[in-house]
C-alpha cells in the first residue's frame, strides 16, 4: 500500500542526523563507466529484431492543408512497407506535464516543417529516398503571419498587479522605461529525438528519448486511442533534455502507429533539422522594462510587460515576468503578457522557461537604473531585497539572496570594477558586470519504491536520468536513510513499469522524486526499529550495521528476504504559507574587441544557495551547465525565420550557434552557500537545474557595457550589435 | 585488369570486407545499423557536433597515423585500406576502463552522455600524440565536440590529466602498431575498387594517374576527398552523389613540400596535412589554420576541396590568392596551371571542365619586404563559417606599396580580390591615410549581402576595419595592438 505524504508542514532534518556521510558527497554518477565506454544505450541505439525505419515526411508550407499524399510517387522505393498518415498523427510534441495526446490537426498544417507523413521502409536509406520524393499536394493559405509583431491574433492576459504601478511610477525621483528582445532559441539537447516502438498483442512498448514517463504514458495512449495500461514507456538514458523531451512527440507516435499497422517493430530517429523544425522551441520576446525609484536607490515602481508567442491550440506561453514578480519589492508591481499568435514551430518549455529570457531583460534593466542613479549594480539589489513575495505576501521559505550577492562580490573582487570604458588591454575593453539569479521551486507528485534485502537495497521509479545525476542522488537518498555503502544501492529508472515520478522537468526532480526515495527508506526504518524493538528516533544504521535499544545487529540479520515500502509525495499546505525559490548571483568579466565587437567571457562565478545539495558534484555540474547557457543567450544562440515562409533558417548545429569550446572561459567557477528549504519538501532541497542560467547572461551584457559601452537591446549581442552600440555610445 | 568489388579495411580488432558499399553510405550508419556499434551516436550528421567521433589510422610515410574524424559524413567507402577504432575498443580486456574514459568519469566531464563517446575518442587522439597537453591544446583538439550539458570546464580538466592515468606507451593502440602496419599493408593490392549499385557506384582509383583516368571514363562523377562538403549533400540534402570517385586514398595527391621558392600542397592533403608547413613557412596562417572548423573535420577536408567547391565563404581561397597561388588542373594527362583567382567564375562555377581534377597547389613564399595577414570573422569564435575572412599581401619597398593583393571571402559571389582598394594602396606610402583609403575604396569593390551570419553593412565595416588592423599591425612605429591570448 503507497503511502501518500502531504507536504503541510516543515519535516525534521533526517538527512543531517543519519550520519552514513552519503547525501551531498561529491560521489560520481554510478552509470559514468556505462558512458564513457558506449554502452548507455539511448532510444535510437534500440533496434529489435526485424525492425522497420521510418523517417518522418514535413510540411513544406507555412499554413493551409494536405489535399494528397500520392503514395504512388514512391511505389517504385524497394523496400517499402508503407506511407502513414491520418486523423492520430500528432502535430507536435506534448507540453510538459499535458499527459493527454498533443493537437492531432488531421490534413491542416499549422507550421512549416510539420511532420505529416511517416514512410516506413525495410532500411533507413530507402525510408529517407521515398521521404524526400514522396509527392505531397497542398492547399496552401496566402497571407500567412509568420513574425509575431504582425500578429493580428493577440491574447491579452489582464495585468497582474501588486500596489499602484503608475501613480508610483509617475511619483519616482528616478525612471527608466526600456524594451528588450530576445530571439526564439532552441534547447538543441545532443540527442536527436528517437522512438523504437513495438507491440505485443494490443499492448506497446516503446523505447523513447521523453523525460517525463509518468505524463508520457497517457499522452501515447491517448494519442493512440489505448488505454494507458497497454503502455511502458523505457527511457533508462537521455541525451540531454533541456525541456525538448518533456512531452510525446510526433516520432513516438508515428513509430507506435505505424508499429501496430506493419506488426512489427518501428524506428524512427529526427534528424538534426527536424527537430530543430518540429522540436517546441522558446518563444522569441519583446519586453518593456519600466523601474521607478528614489535617488537613495529604493524601487518604487516596477513592471515587466512582454509579448510572446505561440502557434494556435497551444496553450504554453512563456512565463517571462516570473522572477520579476517575487524578485524585487515595490509599492507598484505590474505585468501584463501578450500572446501572438503565429505559424511558426510551437513554442514551449526550454530550460528555465521564464527567467531564461525575461531574467536578461530585468537584470539588464536594474544594471541601467543603477547606472541612472550613480549606484552600484550590488547594493542597489541589496537595497532593494524583499522579505516577502511582493505579489502574493507569502515569506520566503528560505532565501540567502544578500549573502550571495555579497559573498559573490568579495570572492569576484567586484571592488576592482572600474568604470565605464576605463580598462583597456591592447585592442580589448575589459568590463565586470553582475545579475541576481531566482528561479522558482516546485515540489510536484511522485512516487518511489525501495527494496531492502540483507544484500543491499534497490530503488524502482520511473523518474529519468537526463544528464542530471538522477541515479546518483537517488542511490544517495537510500544509503544515506539505510546504512548503506553506495555501491550496495542499485537505482533503476525510466521505465513506467515503476511507480510513476515527477519526471525531469522545472528543476523539480530531484527534490520530487528524492523526497518519494527518502520517504519510502524512512518507512523500512521504522519497520527495521519495530524488529530492533527500539524507537525510531533511537535506531542509527550506518555501514550495514543497525543500531538501537542496546542492540547492534547487521542489516543482513534484520531482514530476512526482502522489506518493501513504496511512498508517494506531493505538495501541501507549505506550498501556499511559502514561496520558494533558489536564488543566487552571477558574476562575469568579459573583454570586448575594439575594432570588431567580438566578445570574450574571461571569467565567471556564480554564487548560490538552492537548498540541500544532494551531490556536491552533479549539482556543480548543473550550475556550471546553467551558466554556459546564460553565454549562450547573451552572445551567440538564435533561431532565425524566414520572414517570407516562416521556415527556419538557422536548422542545424553549424548555423544555431550553442557554446563552443572556446566560448567557455577557463576561470568559471560556482559556490554553493549551505542552505536548508524546510518548507520546501521533506529533504530541504531546492531545484538546481535552472537557477544556473536565470541571470547569467545579464551579467556578461552588463559586463559589455561596463567595458566599452555598448547595450544592445536586441540579444543576441552578436558582434554586428556590439560594435553598432559601441558607436553610438562613443567608443 | 579486374577492379576490386569490396571494401577492405580493419575495424576494431577485425578485418571486414563490404560488398556493395554505395557511394553515399557512411560510416556512421555502417557502424550503428550493420555493425550495431552504437557507442558512435549521431548528433547532427553533418560533423559539427563530434557525438560521432571515431579514429582512422592510415599508412603514410611516416607510418600508421591516427587521427579522430566525423563517422557522419565519412563514406564507407572511403576506409578502404584503413583501421577504424570506435569507443567499443577504447576499454580493456574485461571492460578496464581506458585512462581517459577514467579521467572523463573523475572529473565529471559526463553528464547526460550522449556526446560522452565523441569526446572520449577526441582526446584518446590527443593523448596519443600529446600526452601531457596544455588547456589551449585541449581546446583545440576539442574544437569539434560540442557538449550542452558540462560547461566543457570538467571536460578540459580531465584532458588535462589524463596523464595521470597512464601513458600512450602502455596503450593497446601503441603495442599493436607493427602488427596493424603489416595488417594494413597486406591489405593493399595496388587495384582500382568499384563497388555499389550501378546508380550510386563507389570508384576508388588505384593511384592519381588512374583518377585521371576514371574521370576521363566517367567525367561527370562526383569527386570525393575528404567528404567534408560532400557529405552534407548526403546527410543534409539527400542528393545522390553517385557515381562518386574517391581520393582521400591516394598517398601522392597528398604531397606537402617546400621546392626552391615555392610551396607544394597536393589536393588531396588534409588542413591537418599541410599544418605544420604552413605555418613554418607562413606563419600567419597558424592561428587562422585552428579557425577551420574542427579537428575532425581539418583530418579529413583538403585544402584542394575547399577550393575546388567554389564556396564564397571557403576558409582557404582568400589567403591563398593574397599569397599568389596557382591551381593545378588535370584532365588525362593534360595539366593547366592558373592563378587561383581566376578558377572562380560565379556562384557556384567554377573554370573546371568536365572530367578534370585539381591536382595541386603552389604557393609562393613571400619575399622580405612582404607583408602577410589571414583574418577571420565569426559568429562563434570556433567551428563557425565565416562571416568576412581576408588575406592581405603587400610589399613594402622603402616605405612604399608596391604590390597589394588583397582578397575577401563573404563579400561577393566568389572570393574575390579588391581591385579598388588594391589600386588606392599601390604606389602610396605605407601610412595611415593610404589604409584609410584603402577602406574607402574597399566600399566600391564589393556589395555584400544580409544574412543570419552578418548584415552588408556589419560585413563592409568589418572588412574595412581588417584593413585598418592590418596596418596598426604591421606599422613598425605602433604598438602592436595586443592580443587577448589566443594560445
Amino acid at each position: 500500500m503507497t503511502k501518500t505524504f502531504r507536504m503541510d508542514e516543515a519535516q525534521p532534518r533526517l538527512l543531517d542526523e543519519t550520519g552514513q556521510g552519503i547525501v551531498g558527497a561529491p560521489l560520481d554518477r554510478p552509470e559514468g563507466p556505462k558512458k564513457v565506454s558506449g554502452r548507455a544505450a539511448y532510444a535510437a541505439d534500440g533496434l529489435p529484431e526485424n525492425a522497420a525505419h521510418g523517417v518522418l515526411v514535413r510540411a513544406t508550407i507555412a499554413q493551409g492543408r494536405v489535399t494528397k499524399i500520392d503514395e504512388s510517387s514512391v511505389s517504385d522505393v524497394s523496400g517499402l512497407l508503407g506511407v502513414f498518415h491520418g486523423p492520430k498523427m500528432t502535430r507536435n510534441p506534448a507540453q510538459g506535464m499535458a499527459g493527454e495526446a498533443p493537437v492531432q490537426p488531421g490534413d491542416e498544417v499549422h507550421y512549416h516543417g510539420q511532420p505529416i507523413a511517416l514512410v516506413v521502409a525495410e532500411s533507413f536509406e530507402a525510408a529517407r529516398d521515398a521521404a524526400q520524393r514522396l509527392a505531397v499536394s497542398y492547399d496552401a493559405d496566402t497571407d500567412v503571419i509568420t513574425d509575431p509583431s504582425r500578429s493580428e491574433t493577440h491574447e491579452q492576459d489582464d495585468p497582474e498587479t501588486a500596489g499602484d504601478f503608475e501613480a508610483a511610477f509617475a511619483a519616482s525621483e528616478v525612471t527608466l522605461d526600456r524594451t528588450y528582445t530576445t530571439p526564439p532559441h532552441a534547447a538543441a539537447a545532443m540527442e536527436p529525438h528517437a522512438a523504437v516502438a513495438e507491440w505485443e498483442g494490443d499492448a506497446v512498448t516503446l523505447r523513447g528519448a521523453l523525460q517525463m514517463l509518468r505524463f508520457n504514458k497517457k499522452e501515447l495512449a491517448d494519442s493512440l486511442g489505448i488505454d494507458p495500461d497497454k503502455v511502458r514507456i523505457l527511457s533508462p538514458y537521455i541525451g540531454g533534455g533541456f525541456g525538448s523531451k518533456l512531452g510525446i512527440g510526433p516520432e513516438a507516435v508515428a513509430a507506435a502507429l505505424a508499429a501496430r499497422e506493419l506488426g512489427r517493430p518501428v524506428r524512427v530517429v529526427m534528424t538534426r533539422q527536424t527537430v530543430f523544425d518540429s522540436v517546441l522551441r522558446r518563444t522569441e520576446t519583446s519586453q518593456r522594462l519600466r523601474l521607478g525609484a528614489d535617488k537613495d536607490g529604493t524601487l518604487r515602481a516596477l513592471s515587466h510587460d512582454d509579448r510572446v508567442s505561440n502557434i494556435r491550440d497551444e496553450g504554453f506561453a512563456e512565463p517571462v515576468s516570473q522572477a520579476s514578480q517575487f524578485l524585487y519589492g515595490a509599492e507598484g508591481l505590474s505585468f501584463t503578457q501578450t500572446l501572438a499568435r503565429i505559424c511558426r514551430t510551437p513554442a514551449g518549455s526550454v530550460r528555465a522557461p521564464g527567467e531564461a529570457v525575461g531574467m536578461l531583460a530585468l537584470e539588464q534593466a536594474m544594471d541601467e537604473l543603477a547606472e541612472e542613479l550613480g549606484m552600484c549594480p550590488v547594493e542597489l539589489r541589496l537595497k532593494n531585497l524583499p522579505d516577502k513575495n511582493p505579489m502574493t505576501d507569502q515569506p520566503f521559505s528560505a532565501t540567502r539572496l544578500a549573502d550571495c550577492l555579497r559573498e559573490g562580490a568579495e570572492q569576484f573582487g567586484w571592488g576592482e570594477r572600474k568604470p565605464m570604458g576605463e580598462r583597456r588591454e591592447g585592442d580589448w575593453y575589459v568590463g565586470m558586470g553582475m545579475a541576481s539569479a531566482a528561479r522558482s521551486n516546485m515540489l510536484i507528485k511522485s512516487a518511489a519504491r525501495v527494496r531492502l534485502t540483507g544484500d543491499g537495497a534497490v530503488v524502482e521509479t520511473d523518474m529519468t536520468d537526463i544528464g542530471t545525476g538522477s541515479y546518483a542522488i537517488l542511490g544517495q537518498i537510500t544509503a544515506e536513510m539505510l546504512g548503506l555503502p553506495i555501491a550496495q544501492v542499485e537505482v533503476r529508472l525510466g521505465d513506467t513499469s515503476f511507480p510513476g515520478a515527477s519526471g525531469s522537468g522545472g528543476s523539480f526532480g530531484a527534490s520530487s522524486a528524492g523526497s518519494a526515495t527518502f520517504l519510502a527508506a524512512k518507512a523500512i526504518r521504522e519497520t527495521l526499529a519495530e524488529r530492533m524493538g527500539c524507537s525510531l528516533s533511537e535506531l542509527t544504521l550506518q555501514n550495514g550495521i543497525a543500531r538501537g535499544g542496546n542492540r547492534e545487529v547487521p542489516l543482513s540479520q534484520l531482514v530476512d528476504g526482502e522489506l518493501v515500502e513504496e511512498a508517494s509525495v506531493e505538495s501541501g499546505s507549505t506550498a501556499d504559507s511559502h514561496f520558494s525559490a533558489g536564488f543566487g548571483a552571477h558574476f562575469a568579466e568579459v573583454a570586448v574587441h575594439a575594432y570588431t565587437g567580438e566578445v570574450r567571457v574571461r571569467r565567471m562565478l556564480g554564487v548560490m544557495a538552492m537548498g540541500r545539495i544532494l551531490n556536491e558534484k552533479t549539482a556543480r555540474s548543473q550550475a556550471l551547465g546553467g551558466m554556459i547557457w546564460g553565454i549562450g543567450s547573451a552572445l551567440t544562440e538564435k533561431l532565425t525565420h524566414d520572414p517570407r515562409t516562416g521556415h527556419l533558417a538557422t536548422r542545424d548545429l553549424a548555423n544555431y550557434h550553442v557554446p563552443a569550446h572556446a566560448d567557455v572561459p577557463g576561470d568559471l567557477k560556482v559556490v554553493f552557500l549551505e542552505e536548508r528549504d524546510d518548507m520546501a519538501n521533506p529533504i530541504q532541497t531546492k531545484g538546481i537545474g535552472e537557477l544556473g542560467i536565470s541571470g547569467a547572461g545579464a551579467a556578461i551584457l552588463n559586463a559589455v557595457r561596463n567595458a566599452c559601452g555598448a547595450r544592445v537591446y536586441d540579444m543576441p549581442a552578436t558582434p554586428d550589435r556590439v560594435i553598432t552600440a559601441m558607436d553610438a555610445a562613443g567608443f | 585488369m579486374t577492379y576490386r568489388d569490396d571494401i577492405r579495411f580493419i575495424l576494431n580488432g577485425r578485418e571486414v570486407s563490404a560488398r556493395d558499399v554505395g557511394a553515399s553510405r557512411t560510416l556512421l550508419d555502417f557502424l550503428r545499423l550493420e555493425r550495431r556499434l552504437t557507442g558512435t551516436k549521431e548528433g547532427c550528421a553533418e560533423g559539427d557536433c563530434g557525438a560521432c567521433t571515431v579514429l582512422v589510422g592510415r599508412l603514410t610515410e611516416a607510418g600508421l597515423i591516427y587521427a579522430p574524424v566525423n563517422a557522419c559524413i565519412r563514406f564507407l567507402a572511403s576506409v578502404d585500406g584503413c583501421h577504424v577504432v570506435t569507443v567499443e575498443h577504447v576499454s580493456g580486456p574485461e571492460g578496464a576502463l581506458h585512462p581517459v574514459q577514467q579521467a572523463m568519469i573523475d572529473f565529471h566531464g559526463s553528464q547526460c552522455g550522449f556526446c560522452t563517446p565523441g569526446f572520449v575518442m577526441s582526446l584518446y587522439a590527443l593523448w596519443m600524440q600529446t600526452p601531457e597537453p596544455t588547456e589551449a591544446q585541449v581546446e583545440t583538439a576539442l574544437q569539434g565536440n560540442l557538449c550542452r550539458c558540462t560547461g566543457y570546464a570538467p571536460i578540459i580538466r580531465a584532458a588535462v590529466a589524463v596523464s595521470r592515468y597512464g601513458t600512450p606507451a602502455a596503450d593497446h593502440l601503441t603495442a599493436e602498431r607493427e602488427a596493424m602496419t603489416a595488417r594494413l599493408r597486406a591489405l593493399r593490392d595496388g587495384r582500382r575498387v568499384v563497388t555499389g549499385p550501378d546508380d550510386n557506384l563507389a570508384i576508388l582509383p588505384a593511384d592519381v594517374d588512374d583518377l585521371a583516368q576514371c574521370l576521363v571514363e566517367t567525367p561527370g562523377a562526383t569527386i570525393v576527398a575528404g567528404a567534408t562538403d560532400v557529405g552534407l549533400w548526403v546527410t543534409k540534402f539527400l542528393r545522390p552523389i553517385g557515381p562518386a570517385i574517391f581520393t582521400g586514398h591516394l598517398e601522392a595527391l597528398k604531397t606537402v613540400a617546400r621546392e626552391a621558392d615555392h610551396l607544394l600542397i597536393g589536393a588531396g592533403a588534409s588542413y591537418t596535412d599541410c599544418q605544420s608547413l604552413l605555418s613554418q613557412h607562413l606563419p600567419h596562417l597558424a592561428p587562422y589554420w585552428d579557425r577551420i572548423a574542427g579537428w575532425q573535420v581539418r583530418n579529413m577536408g583538403t585544402v584542394g576541396g575547399n577550393i575546388a567547391n567554389g564556396s564564397p565563404i571557403g576558409d582557404t581561397p582568400p589567403v591563398l590568392i593574397a599569397l599568389g597561388a596557382e591551381i593545378t588542373l588535370r584532365h588525362g594527362s593534360e595539366r593547366r596551371t592558373l592563378p587561383l583567382e581566376r578558377f572562380f567564375l560565379d556562384y557556384g562555377k567554377q573554370d573546371r571542365a568536365a572530367g578534370e581534377f585539381v591536382e595541386s597547389i603552389r604557393i609562393p613564399l613571400p619575399g622580405a619586404s612582404d607583408r602577410n595577414a589571414a583574418y577571420k570573422i565569426s559568429k562563434r569564435r570556433d567551428e563557425d563559417i565565416s562571416t568576412v575572412a581576408a588575406g592581405l599581401s603587400v610589399t613594402v619597398e622603402r616605405g612604399r606599396i608596391t604590390r597589394a593583393r588583397l582578397a575577401f571571402g563573404g563579400m561577393a559571389a566568389t572570393p574575390k580580390r579588391a581591385a579598388q582598394a588594391e589600386a588606392a594602396l599601390i604606389g602610396q606610402p605605407w601610412a595611415h591615410a593610404t589604409f584609410e583609403a584603402a577602406a574607402e575604396a574597399l566600399a566600391e569593390d564589393f556589395s555584400p549581402l544580409s544574412d543570419w551570419r552578418g548584415s552588408a553593412g556589419y560585413r563592409m565595416l568589418s572588412a574595412q576595419n581588417l584593413l585598418r588592423r592590418f596596418f596598426l599591425e604591421q606599422d613598425a612605429d605602433t604598438t602592436a595592438p595586443a592580443q587577448l591570448a589566443t594560445a
